[in-house]
Protein backbone atom coordinates (compact mmCIF):
# COMPACT_ATOMS: atom_id res chain seq x y z
CA UNK A 1 0.00 0.00 0.00
CA UNK A 2 1.02 3.85 -0.85
CA UNK A 3 1.27 6.08 2.20
CA UNK A 4 -1.20 8.74 2.32
CA UNK A 5 1.10 11.22 1.78
CA UNK A 6 3.12 9.64 -1.09
CA UNK A 7 -0.78 9.51 -2.49
CA UNK A 8 -0.89 13.17 -2.44
CA UNK A 9 2.34 14.06 -4.23
CA UNK A 10 4.86 13.70 -1.43
CA UNK A 11 4.93 16.18 1.67
CA UNK A 12 4.81 19.65 0.46
CA UNK A 13 1.86 19.17 -1.47
CA UNK A 14 0.16 18.27 1.46
CA UNK A 15 1.54 20.95 3.76
CA UNK A 16 0.60 23.61 0.81
CA UNK A 17 -3.63 21.79 0.97
CA UNK A 18 -3.16 22.14 4.70
CA UNK A 19 -1.90 25.54 4.31
CA UNK A 20 -4.67 26.29 2.25
CA UNK A 21 -7.42 24.87 4.10
CA UNK A 22 -6.16 26.97 7.13
CA UNK A 23 -6.38 29.76 5.43
CA UNK A 24 -9.77 29.43 3.75
CA UNK A 25 -11.21 28.52 6.82
CA UNK A 26 -10.36 31.92 8.51
CA UNK A 27 -11.46 34.11 5.52
CA UNK A 28 -15.10 34.43 6.96
CA UNK A 29 -13.51 35.53 10.55
CA UNK A 30 -12.30 37.81 8.64
CA UNK A 31 -14.74 39.54 6.35
CA UNK A 32 -17.55 38.21 8.06
CA UNK A 33 -18.55 41.48 9.22
CA UNK A 34 -20.12 41.97 5.62
CA UNK A 35 -21.91 39.29 4.09
CA UNK A 36 -20.81 40.56 0.46
CA UNK A 37 -17.53 39.76 1.30
CA UNK A 38 -18.43 36.16 2.49
CA UNK A 39 -20.19 35.57 -0.73
CA UNK A 40 -17.28 37.24 -2.83
CA UNK A 41 -15.30 34.91 -1.41
CA UNK A 42 -17.49 31.83 -1.98
CA UNK A 43 -17.59 32.89 -5.45
CA UNK A 44 -13.59 33.40 -6.12
CA UNK A 45 -13.49 29.53 -4.51
CA UNK A 46 -15.96 28.34 -6.89
CA UNK A 47 -14.35 29.83 -9.66
CA UNK A 48 -11.35 28.27 -8.23
CA UNK A 49 -12.76 24.87 -8.61
CA UNK A 50 -14.20 25.61 -11.79
CA UNK A 51 -10.49 26.50 -12.80
CA UNK A 52 -9.21 23.23 -10.63
CA UNK A 53 -11.65 21.25 -12.57
CA UNK A 54 -10.69 22.70 -16.18
CA UNK A 55 -6.57 21.89 -15.52
CA UNK A 56 -7.33 18.18 -15.78
CA UNK A 57 -9.12 18.19 -19.17
CA UNK A 58 -7.32 21.22 -20.52
CA UNK A 59 -4.14 21.48 -18.59
CA UNK A 60 -3.08 17.86 -18.27
CA UNK A 61 -4.64 16.33 -21.75
CA UNK A 62 -4.12 19.64 -23.00
CA UNK A 63 -8.25 19.85 -24.62
CA UNK A 64 -9.18 23.59 -24.71
CA UNK A 65 -12.22 22.92 -23.35
CA UNK A 66 -14.59 25.99 -23.13
CA UNK A 67 -17.92 24.56 -21.54
CA UNK A 68 -16.98 24.72 -17.83
CA UNK A 69 -19.60 26.76 -17.47
CA UNK A 70 -22.23 24.67 -19.44
CA UNK A 71 -21.68 21.52 -17.17
CA UNK A 72 -21.73 23.52 -13.81
CA UNK A 73 -24.93 25.09 -15.23
CA UNK A 74 -26.68 22.06 -16.23
CA UNK A 75 -25.71 20.41 -12.53
CA UNK A 76 -27.27 23.07 -11.11
CA UNK A 77 -30.38 23.24 -13.22
CA UNK A 78 -31.01 19.62 -12.37
CA UNK A 79 -30.06 20.21 -8.67
CA UNK A 80 -32.01 23.42 -8.41
CA UNK A 81 -35.32 22.85 -10.25
CA UNK A 82 -35.13 19.35 -8.60
CA UNK A 83 -35.21 21.52 -4.82
CA UNK A 84 -37.50 24.49 -6.01
CA UNK A 85 -40.61 22.18 -7.92
CA UNK A 86 -40.04 18.74 -5.71
CA UNK A 87 -38.69 19.58 -2.53
CA UNK A 88 -35.59 17.20 -3.17
CA UNK A 89 -32.34 17.85 -0.95
CA UNK A 90 -29.19 18.67 -3.14
CA UNK A 91 -27.30 16.39 -1.25
CA UNK A 92 -29.11 14.34 -3.67
CA UNK A 93 -29.78 16.97 -6.71
CA UNK A 94 -25.93 17.57 -6.57
CA UNK A 95 -25.01 14.11 -7.41
CA UNK A 96 -27.73 13.75 -9.79
CA UNK A 97 -26.55 17.28 -11.29
CA UNK A 98 -22.51 15.16 -11.39
CA UNK A 99 -24.42 12.36 -13.14
CA UNK A 100 -26.31 14.58 -15.70
CA UNK A 101 -23.23 16.70 -16.80
CA UNK A 102 -20.97 13.82 -17.30
CA UNK A 103 -23.74 12.20 -19.12
CA UNK A 104 -23.52 15.04 -21.44
CA UNK A 105 -19.97 15.07 -21.26
CA UNK A 106 -19.59 11.52 -22.79
CA UNK A 107 -22.26 12.06 -25.22
CA UNK A 108 -20.39 15.44 -26.03
CA UNK A 109 -16.76 13.54 -25.88
CA UNK A 110 -17.45 10.30 -27.69
CA UNK A 111 -17.96 11.30 -31.41
CA UNK A 112 -15.72 14.51 -30.67
CA UNK A 113 -12.78 12.30 -29.65
CA UNK A 114 -13.51 9.48 -32.43
CA UNK A 115 -13.63 11.80 -35.04
CA UNK A 116 -10.32 13.58 -33.82
CA UNK A 117 -11.96 17.07 -33.39
CA UNK A 118 -8.85 18.99 -32.25
CA UNK A 119 -7.37 21.92 -30.82
CA UNK A 120 -9.79 25.20 -32.34
CA UNK A 121 -12.11 23.16 -33.73
CA UNK A 122 -12.37 21.30 -30.53
CA UNK A 123 -12.81 24.74 -28.46
CA UNK A 124 -15.36 25.59 -31.26
CA UNK A 125 -17.71 22.74 -30.50
CA UNK A 126 -17.33 23.21 -26.47
CA UNK A 127 -18.23 26.22 -26.19
CA UNK A 128 -20.88 26.07 -28.62
CA UNK A 129 -22.57 22.92 -26.08
CA UNK A 130 -23.05 25.99 -23.55
CA UNK A 131 -24.85 28.20 -26.36
CA UNK A 132 -26.92 24.91 -27.22
CA UNK A 133 -27.65 24.41 -23.55
CA UNK A 134 -28.58 27.71 -22.87
CA UNK A 135 -31.12 27.62 -25.86
CA UNK A 136 -32.56 24.38 -24.92
CA UNK A 137 -32.84 25.93 -21.40
CA UNK A 138 -34.51 29.12 -22.64
CA UNK A 139 -37.25 27.06 -25.03
CA UNK A 140 -38.43 24.70 -21.91
CA UNK A 141 -38.78 27.69 -18.93
CA UNK A 142 -38.30 30.60 -21.30
CA UNK A 143 -36.43 33.57 -19.33
CA UNK A 144 -38.57 33.23 -15.71
CA UNK A 145 -36.00 32.93 -13.15
CA UNK A 146 -36.67 30.01 -10.42
CA UNK A 147 -36.08 31.59 -7.11
CA UNK A 148 -34.55 28.60 -4.78
CA UNK A 149 -37.17 28.17 -1.50
CA UNK A 150 -36.35 29.89 1.08
CA UNK A 151 -35.16 28.87 4.56
CA UNK A 152 -33.27 30.48 7.48
CA UNK A 153 -31.50 27.69 8.43
CA UNK A 154 -32.10 24.76 6.82
CA UNK A 155 -29.22 21.58 6.02
CA UNK A 156 -31.78 19.68 4.26
CA UNK A 157 -32.56 22.81 1.65
CA UNK A 158 -28.86 24.00 1.71
CA UNK A 159 -30.43 27.16 2.45
CA UNK A 160 -29.09 29.80 4.67
CA UNK A 161 -29.70 33.19 5.72
CA UNK A 162 -25.62 33.17 5.89
CA UNK A 163 -23.15 32.67 3.38
CA UNK A 164 -20.78 30.67 5.39
CA UNK A 165 -21.91 27.26 4.98
CA UNK A 166 -22.06 27.30 0.99
CA UNK A 167 -18.95 28.91 1.91
CA UNK A 168 -16.96 26.19 3.59
CA UNK A 169 -18.84 23.59 1.41
CA UNK A 170 -17.24 24.83 -1.42
CA UNK A 171 -14.30 25.01 0.19
CA UNK A 172 -14.61 21.16 1.04
CA UNK A 173 -14.63 20.68 -2.71
CA UNK A 174 -11.68 22.54 -3.44
CA UNK A 175 -10.00 20.93 -1.62
CA UNK A 176 -10.93 17.68 -2.76
CA UNK A 177 -10.81 18.90 -6.38
CA UNK A 178 -7.19 20.08 -5.15
CA UNK A 179 -6.33 16.28 -4.20
CA UNK A 180 -7.82 14.91 -7.27
CA UNK A 181 -5.35 17.07 -9.54
CA UNK A 182 -2.03 16.31 -7.41
CA UNK A 183 -3.42 12.53 -7.20
CA UNK A 184 -4.10 12.65 -10.56
CA UNK A 185 -0.77 14.49 -11.60
CA UNK A 186 1.25 11.52 -9.73
CA UNK A 187 -0.60 8.38 -11.49
CA UNK A 188 -0.54 6.70 -14.44
CA UNK A 189 -3.51 8.73 -15.46
CA UNK A 190 -1.78 11.93 -15.10
CA UNK A 191 1.04 10.78 -17.03
CA UNK A 192 -0.88 9.68 -19.85
CA UNK A 193 -2.70 12.60 -20.00
CA UNK A 194 0.28 14.71 -19.85
CA UNK A 195 1.96 12.83 -22.61
CA UNK A 196 -1.76 13.47 -24.32
CA UNK A 197 -1.48 17.19 -24.34
CA UNK A 198 1.84 17.36 -25.07
CA UNK A 199 1.67 14.86 -28.54
CA UNK A 200 -1.19 13.02 -29.34
CA UNK A 201 0.22 10.87 -32.34
CA UNK A 202 3.72 10.17 -29.67
CA UNK A 203 1.71 9.50 -27.49
CA UNK A 204 -0.62 7.20 -29.01
CA UNK A 205 2.77 5.37 -29.97
CA UNK A 206 3.61 4.78 -26.63
CA UNK A 207 0.55 2.50 -26.03
CA UNK A 208 -2.04 5.30 -24.78
CA UNK A 209 -5.12 4.68 -26.02
CA UNK A 210 -6.06 8.58 -26.28
CA UNK A 211 -9.37 8.58 -26.87
CA UNK A 212 -10.03 6.76 -24.03
CA UNK A 213 -8.54 8.50 -21.79
CA UNK A 214 -8.82 12.10 -23.18
CA UNK A 215 -12.81 10.80 -22.36
CA UNK A 216 -11.89 9.57 -18.56
CA UNK A 217 -10.66 13.54 -18.04
CA UNK A 218 -13.89 14.72 -19.28
CA UNK A 219 -16.07 13.01 -17.42
CA UNK A 220 -13.74 14.37 -14.17
CA UNK A 221 -14.21 17.10 -15.37
CA UNK A 222 -17.84 17.29 -16.15
CA UNK A 223 -18.78 15.41 -12.92
CA UNK A 224 -17.09 17.99 -10.93
CA UNK A 225 -18.50 20.81 -12.36
CA UNK A 226 -22.06 19.33 -12.36
CA UNK A 227 -21.53 18.27 -8.87
CA UNK A 228 -20.47 22.08 -7.44
CA UNK A 229 -23.31 23.78 -9.90
CA UNK A 230 -26.02 22.69 -6.70
CA UNK A 231 -24.05 24.79 -4.34
CA UNK A 232 -23.60 27.56 -7.51
CA UNK A 233 -27.41 28.00 -7.56
CA UNK A 234 -28.06 27.66 -3.83
CA UNK A 235 -25.25 30.55 -3.40
CA UNK A 236 -27.05 32.84 -5.92
CA UNK A 237 -30.37 31.34 -5.12
CA UNK A 238 -31.45 31.29 -8.95
CA UNK A 239 -31.86 29.05 -11.61
CA UNK A 240 -32.11 30.52 -15.15
CA UNK A 241 -30.85 30.37 -18.43
CA UNK A 242 -28.48 33.44 -17.76
CA UNK A 243 -26.29 30.36 -15.82
CA UNK A 244 -25.52 28.66 -18.79
CA UNK A 245 -22.67 31.87 -19.51
CA UNK A 246 -20.08 31.22 -22.63
CA UNK A 247 -18.00 33.93 -21.21
CA UNK A 248 -17.35 32.67 -17.91
CA UNK A 249 -16.41 28.67 -19.88
CA UNK A 250 -13.81 31.29 -21.53
CA UNK A 251 -12.30 33.16 -18.49
CA UNK A 252 -12.19 29.54 -16.81
CA UNK A 253 -10.08 28.46 -20.00
CA UNK A 254 -7.89 31.71 -20.14
CA UNK A 255 -7.69 31.88 -15.66
CA UNK A 256 -6.11 28.16 -16.56
CA UNK A 257 -3.69 28.90 -19.42
CA UNK A 258 -2.32 32.34 -17.33
CA UNK A 259 -2.31 29.55 -14.50
CA UNK A 260 0.26 27.85 -16.15
CA UNK A 261 -0.90 24.92 -17.83
CA UNK A 262 -0.64 21.77 -15.84
CA UNK A 263 0.70 23.16 -13.13
CA UNK A 264 -1.45 23.20 -9.64
CA UNK A 265 0.20 26.33 -7.83
CA UNK A 266 0.13 28.47 -10.79
CA UNK A 267 -3.70 27.60 -11.41
CA UNK A 268 -4.67 28.15 -8.43
CA UNK A 269 -2.93 31.68 -7.88
CA UNK A 270 -4.38 32.55 -11.30
CA UNK A 271 -7.90 32.20 -10.30
CA UNK A 272 -7.64 33.34 -6.75
CA UNK A 273 -5.82 37.04 -7.81
CA UNK A 274 -7.61 37.05 -10.99
CA UNK A 275 -11.24 36.68 -9.83
CA UNK A 276 -10.62 38.82 -6.89
CA UNK A 277 -9.53 41.28 -9.47
CA UNK A 278 -12.14 41.23 -11.72
CA UNK A 279 -14.38 41.52 -8.13
CA UNK A 280 -12.08 44.67 -7.29
CA UNK A 281 -12.38 46.20 -10.66
CA UNK A 282 -15.85 45.65 -11.34
CA UNK A 283 -17.09 47.62 -8.15
CA UNK A 284 -14.66 50.07 -8.53
CA UNK A 285 -15.19 50.96 -11.99
CA UNK A 286 -17.94 49.08 -13.38
CA UNK A 287 -20.53 51.89 -13.41
CA UNK A 288 -18.03 53.98 -15.64
CA UNK A 289 -16.09 51.43 -17.72
CA UNK A 290 -18.13 48.19 -17.76
CA UNK A 291 -15.93 45.29 -18.74
CA UNK A 292 -12.60 46.40 -17.77
CA UNK A 293 -11.85 42.78 -16.09
CA UNK A 294 -12.12 41.57 -19.90
CA UNK A 295 -9.86 44.29 -20.76
CA UNK A 296 -7.38 43.11 -17.89
CA UNK A 297 -7.97 39.25 -19.25
CA UNK A 298 -6.64 39.91 -22.56
CA UNK A 299 -3.79 42.22 -21.55
CA UNK A 300 -3.02 39.51 -19.00
CA UNK A 301 -2.69 36.70 -21.51
CA UNK A 302 -1.12 38.44 -23.98
CA UNK A 303 1.36 39.65 -21.54
CA UNK A 304 2.09 35.82 -20.67
CA UNK A 305 1.99 34.82 -24.18
CA UNK A 306 4.91 36.83 -24.93
CA UNK A 307 6.66 36.87 -21.66
CA UNK A 308 6.31 33.92 -19.65
CA UNK A 309 4.74 30.89 -21.76
CA UNK A 310 4.35 28.93 -18.46
CA UNK A 311 2.22 31.38 -17.24
CA UNK A 312 1.85 32.01 -13.16
CA UNK A 313 3.50 28.44 -12.80
CA UNK A 314 6.77 29.95 -14.99
CA UNK A 315 6.85 33.23 -12.62
CA UNK A 316 6.61 30.87 -9.55
CA UNK A 317 9.64 28.79 -10.51
CA UNK A 318 11.65 31.55 -11.62
CA UNK A 319 10.72 32.82 -8.41
CA UNK A 320 11.43 29.55 -6.69
CA UNK A 321 15.24 29.16 -8.40
CA UNK A 322 16.04 32.66 -7.77
CA UNK A 323 15.21 32.25 -4.21
CA UNK A 324 17.31 29.01 -3.96
CA UNK A 325 20.53 30.71 -5.50
CA UNK A 326 19.95 33.34 -3.33
CA UNK A 327 20.09 30.83 -0.17
CA UNK A 328 22.91 29.00 -1.01
CA UNK A 329 24.97 31.45 -2.91
CA UNK A 330 26.13 32.63 0.81
CA UNK B 1 14.96 -18.42 -35.86
CA UNK B 2 14.73 -17.04 -38.94
CA UNK B 3 10.91 -16.96 -38.98
CA UNK B 4 9.52 -13.74 -39.54
CA UNK B 5 8.29 -11.73 -36.98
CA UNK B 6 6.52 -9.01 -39.15
CA UNK B 7 5.09 -9.85 -42.91
CA UNK B 8 4.32 -6.66 -45.35
CA UNK B 9 2.29 -8.29 -48.01
CA UNK B 10 2.14 -5.98 -50.89
CA UNK B 11 1.27 -2.95 -49.01
CA UNK B 12 0.50 0.29 -50.90
CA UNK B 13 -0.20 4.09 -49.37
CA UNK B 14 -1.60 6.81 -51.74
CA UNK B 15 -1.46 10.53 -51.19
CA UNK B 16 -3.92 11.79 -53.71
CA UNK B 17 -2.32 11.20 -57.21
CA UNK B 18 1.10 10.14 -55.65
CA UNK B 19 2.07 6.64 -54.70
CA UNK B 20 4.47 6.99 -51.69
CA UNK B 21 4.42 2.64 -50.93
CA UNK B 22 3.54 0.34 -53.65
CA UNK B 23 3.26 -3.17 -53.32
CA UNK B 24 5.18 -3.32 -51.03
CA UNK B 25 6.34 -6.57 -49.49
CA UNK B 26 9.20 -7.97 -47.28
CA UNK B 27 9.80 -10.06 -44.14
CA UNK B 28 11.10 -9.60 -40.86
CA UNK B 29 13.26 -11.93 -39.62
CA UNK B 30 13.12 -12.76 -36.04
CA UNK B 31 16.43 -11.33 -33.95
CA UNK B 32 17.81 -9.48 -37.01
CA UNK B 33 18.29 -6.18 -37.78
CA UNK B 34 17.06 -5.57 -41.06
CA UNK B 35 18.28 -2.29 -42.78
CA UNK B 36 16.12 -0.41 -44.92
CA UNK B 37 17.58 2.26 -47.25
CA UNK B 38 16.29 4.27 -50.16
CA UNK B 39 16.87 7.82 -51.69
CA UNK B 40 14.74 10.63 -49.93
CA UNK B 41 10.94 10.54 -50.70
CA UNK B 42 11.71 6.61 -51.43
CA UNK B 43 8.44 5.76 -48.97
CA UNK B 44 10.75 4.36 -46.20
CA UNK B 45 9.07 6.12 -43.38
CA UNK B 46 5.29 6.34 -45.15
CA UNK B 47 6.07 2.36 -44.89
CA UNK B 48 6.78 3.05 -41.30
CA UNK B 49 3.72 4.61 -40.68
CA UNK B 50 1.30 1.85 -42.47
CA UNK B 51 3.18 -1.21 -40.21
CA UNK B 52 2.29 0.88 -36.70
CA UNK B 53 -0.95 2.19 -37.48
CA UNK B 54 -0.39 6.19 -38.44
CA UNK B 55 -2.01 5.42 -41.68
CA UNK B 56 -3.88 2.53 -42.90
CA UNK B 57 -2.61 0.97 -46.01
CA UNK B 58 -4.91 1.51 -49.25
CA UNK B 59 -4.28 -1.78 -49.71
CA UNK B 60 -2.17 -4.80 -49.13
CA UNK B 61 -1.62 -6.65 -45.84
CA UNK B 62 0.61 -6.50 -42.46
CA UNK B 63 1.03 -9.56 -40.23
CA UNK B 64 3.07 -9.60 -37.02
CA UNK B 65 3.87 -12.82 -35.38
CA UNK B 66 1.44 -14.36 -37.48
CA UNK B 67 -1.67 -12.17 -36.44
CA UNK B 68 -3.04 -9.45 -39.00
CA UNK B 69 -2.48 -6.16 -37.74
CA UNK B 70 -3.40 -4.33 -40.57
CA UNK B 71 -5.35 -0.73 -40.04
CA UNK B 72 -4.79 -1.43 -36.07
CA UNK B 73 -4.61 1.75 -34.35
CA UNK B 74 -0.78 2.53 -33.14
CA UNK B 75 -1.70 1.96 -28.99
CA UNK B 76 -3.03 -1.70 -30.22
CA UNK B 77 -0.17 -1.93 -32.01
CA UNK B 78 2.55 -1.45 -29.89
CA UNK B 79 0.71 -3.67 -27.21
CA UNK B 80 1.02 -6.03 -29.56
CA UNK B 81 4.83 -5.65 -29.47
CA UNK B 82 5.56 -3.11 -32.30
CA UNK B 83 7.43 0.17 -30.88
CA UNK B 84 8.96 2.71 -33.58
CA UNK B 85 11.23 6.20 -32.85
CA UNK B 86 10.44 9.17 -35.18
CA UNK B 87 12.23 10.94 -37.66
CA UNK B 88 11.17 13.95 -37.06
CA UNK B 89 11.09 14.28 -33.30
CA UNK B 90 8.16 14.19 -30.94
CA UNK B 91 9.75 15.61 -27.92
CA UNK B 92 7.42 15.54 -24.89
CA UNK B 93 8.75 19.44 -24.10
CA UNK B 94 7.45 20.31 -20.59
CA UNK B 95 8.38 16.61 -19.26
CA UNK B 96 11.46 15.35 -17.69
CA UNK B 97 13.53 13.08 -19.55
CA UNK B 98 12.90 10.47 -17.18
CA UNK B 99 8.71 10.99 -17.03
CA UNK B 100 8.61 10.81 -20.96
CA UNK B 101 10.51 7.98 -20.63
CA UNK B 102 7.91 6.34 -17.92
CA UNK B 103 5.23 7.35 -20.21
CA UNK B 104 6.71 4.37 -22.29
CA UNK B 105 7.29 1.87 -19.33
CA UNK B 106 4.11 2.41 -18.05
CA UNK B 107 2.41 0.41 -20.79
CA UNK B 108 3.67 -3.00 -19.21
CA UNK B 109 4.10 -1.68 -15.34
CA UNK B 110 1.44 -0.64 -14.05
CA UNK B 111 3.01 1.49 -10.90
CA UNK B 112 4.43 4.72 -11.50
CA UNK B 113 7.10 4.34 -9.24
CA UNK B 114 8.38 0.70 -10.64
CA UNK B 115 8.02 2.38 -14.26
CA UNK B 116 9.95 5.20 -13.56
CA UNK B 117 12.45 2.85 -11.82
CA UNK B 118 12.31 0.96 -15.33
CA UNK B 119 12.20 4.16 -16.90
CA UNK B 120 15.66 4.82 -15.36
CA UNK B 121 17.36 1.72 -16.10
CA UNK B 122 16.51 2.13 -20.11
CA UNK B 123 18.00 5.80 -19.88
CA UNK B 124 21.09 4.51 -18.60
CA UNK B 125 20.78 1.21 -21.05
CA UNK B 126 21.17 3.19 -24.36
CA UNK B 127 23.85 5.48 -22.67
CA UNK B 128 21.93 8.80 -21.77
CA UNK B 129 23.93 10.73 -19.33
CA UNK B 130 22.47 10.32 -15.72
CA UNK B 131 22.86 14.15 -14.84
CA UNK B 132 19.65 14.98 -17.28
CA UNK B 133 17.20 12.53 -16.31
CA UNK B 134 15.45 15.73 -14.87
CA UNK B 135 16.30 18.05 -17.33
CA UNK B 136 12.77 18.87 -19.39
CA UNK B 137 12.25 17.86 -22.93
CA UNK B 138 12.60 21.54 -23.99
CA UNK B 139 16.32 21.28 -22.59
CA UNK B 140 18.04 18.47 -24.63
CA UNK B 141 19.11 19.40 -27.72
CA UNK B 142 17.75 17.34 -30.82
CA UNK B 143 20.51 14.16 -30.60
CA UNK B 144 20.20 14.06 -26.97
CA UNK B 145 16.15 14.14 -28.11
CA UNK B 146 16.85 11.01 -30.38
CA UNK B 147 18.16 8.69 -27.49
CA UNK B 148 14.86 9.64 -25.45
CA UNK B 149 13.28 8.76 -28.06
CA UNK B 150 14.96 5.44 -28.39
CA UNK B 151 14.67 4.83 -24.58
CA UNK B 152 10.87 5.89 -24.76
CA UNK B 153 10.33 3.11 -27.60
CA UNK B 154 12.26 0.81 -26.01
CA UNK B 155 10.82 1.40 -22.12
CA UNK B 156 7.50 -0.46 -23.98
CA UNK B 157 9.39 -3.37 -23.92
CA UNK B 158 8.62 -4.21 -27.85
CA UNK B 159 9.85 -7.12 -29.53
CA UNK B 160 9.98 -5.15 -32.59
CA UNK B 161 12.07 -2.03 -33.24
CA UNK B 162 11.28 0.36 -36.10
CA UNK B 163 13.97 2.74 -36.12
CA UNK B 164 13.41 5.85 -38.67
CA UNK B 165 16.78 7.70 -38.74
CA UNK B 166 18.64 7.48 -35.51
CA UNK B 167 21.89 8.64 -36.10
CA UNK B 168 20.73 11.55 -38.37
CA UNK B 169 23.37 14.23 -37.46
CA UNK B 170 25.47 12.44 -34.79
CA UNK B 171 29.31 12.53 -34.90
CA UNK B 172 31.22 8.97 -35.98
CA UNK B 173 32.33 8.74 -32.71
CA UNK B 174 28.47 9.02 -31.33
CA UNK B 175 27.07 7.06 -33.88
CA UNK B 176 29.75 4.09 -33.18
CA UNK B 177 28.73 4.02 -29.43
CA UNK B 178 24.99 4.18 -30.96
CA UNK B 179 25.42 1.18 -32.91
CA UNK B 180 26.89 -0.64 -29.59
CA UNK B 181 23.67 0.06 -27.97
CA UNK B 182 21.59 -1.53 -30.56
CA UNK B 183 23.81 -4.31 -30.73
CA UNK B 184 23.30 -4.65 -27.07
CA UNK B 185 19.34 -3.91 -27.63
CA UNK B 186 18.77 -7.10 -29.90
CA UNK B 187 21.37 -9.49 -27.96
CA UNK B 188 20.75 -8.79 -24.34
CA UNK B 189 16.94 -7.97 -24.81
CA UNK B 190 16.35 -10.11 -27.97
CA UNK B 191 14.26 -6.76 -29.59
CA UNK B 192 14.42 -7.28 -33.49
CA UNK B 193 14.91 -4.14 -35.32
CA UNK B 194 14.12 -2.21 -38.85
CA UNK B 195 17.20 0.09 -38.92
CA UNK B 196 16.19 3.30 -41.92
CA UNK B 197 19.02 5.14 -42.27
CA UNK B 198 20.71 7.18 -44.92
CA UNK B 199 24.37 7.13 -43.26
CA UNK B 200 25.58 3.92 -45.16
CA UNK B 201 28.49 3.57 -43.26
CA UNK B 202 26.58 2.85 -40.33
CA UNK B 203 23.76 0.71 -41.98
CA UNK B 204 26.13 -1.28 -43.67
CA UNK B 205 28.10 -2.35 -40.51
CA UNK B 206 25.08 -3.32 -38.25
CA UNK B 207 22.95 -5.09 -40.76
CA UNK B 208 23.53 -8.44 -42.51
CA UNK B 209 20.33 -7.89 -44.99
CA UNK B 210 19.59 -4.73 -46.50
CA UNK B 211 16.42 -4.30 -48.24
CA UNK B 212 16.37 -0.84 -50.55
CA UNK B 213 13.02 1.29 -51.47
CA UNK B 214 12.65 3.64 -54.33
CA UNK B 215 9.63 5.56 -55.11
CA UNK B 216 7.33 3.29 -52.91
CA UNK B 217 8.93 -0.14 -54.76
CA UNK B 218 11.27 -2.68 -53.13
CA UNK B 219 14.09 -2.67 -55.68
CA UNK B 220 16.61 -4.38 -54.20
CA UNK B 221 17.23 -7.13 -51.05
CA UNK B 222 20.60 -9.08 -49.82
CA UNK B 223 23.91 -8.40 -48.05
CA UNK B 224 25.23 -5.13 -47.78
CA UNK B 225 27.85 -6.19 -50.46
CA UNK B 226 24.97 -8.05 -52.96
CA UNK B 227 23.28 -4.61 -52.30
CA UNK B 228 25.93 -1.98 -52.58
CA UNK B 229 26.84 -3.30 -56.11
CA UNK B 230 23.48 -3.76 -57.53
CA UNK B 231 23.17 -1.53 -60.58
CA UNK B 232 19.39 -0.49 -59.95
CA UNK B 233 20.44 0.38 -56.76
CA UNK B 234 23.06 2.58 -57.83
CA UNK B 235 21.00 4.06 -60.05
CA UNK B 236 18.57 5.11 -57.82
CA UNK B 237 20.58 6.89 -55.57
CA UNK B 238 22.66 8.61 -58.77
CA UNK B 239 19.55 9.45 -60.38
CA UNK B 240 18.78 11.77 -57.06
CA UNK B 241 21.77 12.19 -55.34
CA UNK B 242 25.63 11.35 -55.44
CA UNK B 243 26.72 8.85 -52.73
N1 LIG C 1 1.33 12.92 -45.05
C1 LIG C 1 1.72 13.00 -46.33
N2 LIG C 1 0.96 13.65 -47.23
C2 LIG C 1 1.34 13.74 -48.52
N3 LIG C 1 2.44 13.21 -49.02
C3 LIG C 1 3.25 12.53 -48.18
C4 LIG C 1 2.93 12.41 -46.79
N4 LIG C 1 3.89 11.69 -46.19
C5 LIG C 1 4.79 11.40 -47.15
N5 LIG C 1 4.40 11.89 -48.33
C6 LIG C 1 5.11 11.73 -49.62
O1 LIG C 1 5.31 10.36 -49.82
C7 LIG C 1 6.59 10.11 -50.38
C8 LIG C 1 7.33 9.17 -49.46
O2 LIG C 1 7.69 9.89 -48.29
P1 LIG C 1 8.45 9.23 -47.06
O3 LIG C 1 8.52 10.24 -46.01
O4 LIG C 1 7.79 7.95 -46.73
O5 LIG C 1 9.88 8.97 -47.68
P2 LIG C 1 11.18 8.53 -46.94
O6 LIG C 1 11.70 7.36 -47.67
O7 LIG C 1 10.97 8.37 -45.51
O8 LIG C 1 12.11 9.77 -47.24
P3 LIG C 1 13.24 10.45 -46.34
O9 LIG C 1 14.44 9.62 -46.50
O10 LIG C 1 13.41 11.80 -46.92
O11 LIG C 1 12.73 10.46 -44.94
C9 LIG C 1 7.25 11.46 -50.53
O12 LIG C 1 7.08 11.87 -51.87
C10 LIG C 1 6.51 12.35 -49.60
O13 LIG C 1 6.48 13.67 -50.06
MG1 LIG D 1 11.65 9.22 -43.83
Amino acid sequence: MVKPVALLGGKSALYSIIAIAIALALIPLVLGYNMYYVYLAAQVVLVTIMVLAWNIIGGYAGQLDLASSGYMALGGAVSGLLLAFYNVTPWLGMPLGALTAAGLAFLMGYPTFRFGVKEVWYALSTAALVVILQRVFWLIYGSTEIYMPIHRWSWYHLRFSRYEPLYYMLVVILLVTLWLNIRIKNSKLGYYLTAIGEDELAAEALGIDTRRYKLYALLIYASILGFVGGIYVNLTSIVSFRMFDPWLGIVVAVMGIIGGLGSIAGVFMAAVILRTLEEYLRSMFGATIPGIHLLIYGLLLIVVGVLKPEGFAGFLKYFRRRLARGGSGG
Amino acid sequence: MGSAILSVRNVTKRFGGLVAVNRMSMDVRSNEMLGLIGPNGAGKTTLFNCITGVYKPDEGRVFFEGREITGLPPHVVVKRGIARTWQKVRPFKKMTVLDAVTVGALLKIPSVESAKERAREVLEFVGFPKEKFARLGSEITLIEHKLVDLARALATGPKLLLLDEVAAGLRPHEMDTLAKVLLRIRDELGVTMVIVEHVMRFVMNLSERIIVMHEGVKIAEGTPKEVASDPRVIEAYLGTKPV
